[in-house]
């Protein structure tokens, strides 16, 4: 479904991603792990080609997709990005929020997308809160539009970069309870994430990244509990207790 | 309609604000009045005989300093846009285009040809740049008396067969200087506007698949618009005072006829008065709807809290939440 080879970027002089390879399948949940400034997020973000990797190449289904004659649009349709700030258009509603990708993006008309938007505000749980702004929900009601946002374009695989490391306590519970059901339903999802308790449960694959490479892979098992790397080792000491 | 609300105490505070501002203006006004006329008195039959005429040319004013401002709005945008743009990202253009040689199976002279137009673009799109930052310095710079001057020469050296008489030269003339000045504060105003809407909003919009126009029209530009309603208002205004400035052209304009000393000599404060009272009140009438307009359309939850009162809504019943799937 997604495959990435080989991809390094450089941000000035400061290499961030050093040659990392990741191949997701349909369905799979990957969870990336990692301190900060390791490069996960660019990573996420050379997969949609928000940044564009200086070399190496990025599938989608077998389409090699950073070549200048594919429109980035067209990519970013195809896999839906979900971001630590949330990132609502704060002059829209929650529904407008929702509806707009499909209106202007897809040019499906404003009833139909309505339909959708209000079906997957109901899904986030968020049906009564379709007529607020941004600004009068709360962070973890924000995660969920921004989801539900991402959702509306019907993507094939979706991307989540810290989804919950901006929330309240009491609101990352909602938001993961959300994506574990996403990921219950088949979505192909690669999750940047530190909360354990999600990685162990709904992922697939785990991967410590850190300097802008790949340390370790393997089940949340392998990953957390018996890791072959000393800095995975010591990373995972840090965060799991 | 919506139902009418009591009286709370927040709207009780808003009336007396609206009371106190009336109290202040009426007051310095009449404090002018009594500095500049005093115990001599204005003549109210002259005022009465010739306020027509200065209406008359006050929508002279209003009507070129509209004109202006749309034109330079526009201009203004999409100059203030180039300028949010800072660096030419060479280095992309040259990956981009490895990347393309090497998928491409086209020959080294088609490959050639394309790489010298793609770097003669990067070069326009910097001239246009740094042409756009010039013309900003100039405009912001110079006087608008000598920008209008300046117009005047333009049309009447290089365009002399363009105009059958000299009221349509000294009226484009006007209008050109007006439209270009504003055009070039405008620009400003827009790149304030367009640089203060959060990156992760243009990201956001980038990650659904809507291209950088897309971007820009509908989710940058409706935010920016109403961050920068404020200042574009204060332009209009300022335009629209400026626009009597055009009078050294000789276009009718209420200034005109004050300067015509001769013909109005013995009542330069009547016409300063009535020139006064129909300023102020286009202008008071003109902000009143734009605050009116600005707080219907302004973000919840942006900047510091208004009132509710000024914004009743509908708000759906605040049922308690449905279980997350």
């Amino acid at each position: 479904m997604i495959r990435v080879e080989g991809i390094h970027k450089y941000f000035g002089t400061l290499h961030v991603l050093r040659g990392i390879s990741l191949n997701v399948a349909k369905g799979e949940a990957v969870v990336v792990i990692g301190p900060s400034g390791s490069g996960k997020s660019t990573l996420l973000r050379c997969i949609n080609l928000l940044v564009e990797p200086d070399e190496g190449r990025v599938f989608i289904e077998d389409t090699q997709v950073n070549r200048p004659e594919v429109r980035r649009e067209w990519v970013r349709e195809q896999v839906g990005m979900v971001f630590q700030s949330f990132n609502l258009f704060t002059h829209l509603t929650a529904m407008q929020n929702v509806m707009l990708g499909l209106t202007q993006v897809k040019g499906i008309p404003k009833d139909e997308a309505a339909a959708k938007a209000r079906q997957l505000l109901a899904r986030v749980g968020l049906a009564v809160k379709e007529n607020s702004y941004p600004a009068e929900l709360s962070g973890g009601q924000q995660q969920r539009v921004a989801i539900a946002r991402a959702l509306a374009m019907d993507p094939k695989a979706m991307l989540f970069d810290e989804p919950t490391s901006a929330l309240d306590p009491e609101y990352i519970r909602e938001v993961l309870d959300v994506m574990t059901a996403l990921a219950r339903e088949g979505m192909t999802m690669i999750v940047v994430t530190h909360e354990m308790g999600f990685a162990s449960n709904v992922a697939s694959r785990i991967l410590f990244v850190d300097a802008g490479v790949v340390i370790e892979e393997g089940t949340p098992e392998e990953v957390f509990h018996h890791p072959k790397q000393e800095r995975t080792r010591s990373f995972v000491g840090k965060i799991l207790r | 309609m919506a139902k009418r609300v009591p009286w709370d105490r927040e709207t009780r505070w808003r009336r007396l604000d609206t009371l106190l501002a009336a109290v202040i203006v009426l007051g310095v006004l009449a404090y002018m009045y009594e500095l500049m006329v005093g115990s001599r008195g204005l003549d109210p039959v002259y005022i009465a005989a010739n306020y027509g005429l200065y209406v008359t040319a006050v929508t002279v004013n209003l009507y070129m300093t509209t004109v202006a401002y749309a034109v330079g709005m526009t201009a203004g945008f999409f100059l203030g846009w180039l300028r949010t743009i800072r660096s030419v990202p060479i280095k992309k253009v040259v990956h981009d285009f490895r990347a393309f040689a090497d998928t491409s199976s086209r020959s080294k002279f088609v490959l050639s040809g394309a790489l010298g137009l793609t770097v003669a673009w990067a070069g326009l799109k910097y001239l246009v740049r740094r042409l756009g930052d010039a013309y900003v310095e100039i405009i912001r710079g110079t006087p608008l008396f000598v920008q209008i001057l300046f117009a005047w020469s333009i049309l009447v050296v290089n365009f002399p067969g363009l105009f059958t008489n000299p009221t349509s030269v000294a009226f484009s003339a006007g209008l050109l200087a007006l439209t270009a000045n504003t055009a070039g504060y405008q620009a400003e105003i827009f790149r304030a506007g367009l640089q203060t809407v959060h990156s992760g909003q243009v990201e956001a919009a980038r990650a659904l698949g809507f291209s950088r126009l897309g971007a820009m029209r509908h989710i940058v530009l409706p935010q920016a618009l109403r961050l920068i309603v404020p200042p574009l208002t204060n332009e209009y205004i300022g335009l629209f005072k400026a626009s009597t400035l055009v009078f050294i052209l000789g276009v009718q304009t209420e200034i005109t006829f004050v300067a015509n000393r001769n013909a109005f000599a013995g009542h330069i404060f009547e016409i300063f008065a009535i020139v006064t009272a129909i300023f102020l009140l286009i202008t008071v009438v003109l902000a009143k709807v734009i605050q009116a307009l600005e707080s219907r359309f302004r973000i919840p939850g942006l900047g510091i809290q208004q009132t509710r009162a000024e914004r009743p809504r509908a708000r759906p019943l605040r049922l308690p939440e449905a279980p997350t799937p």
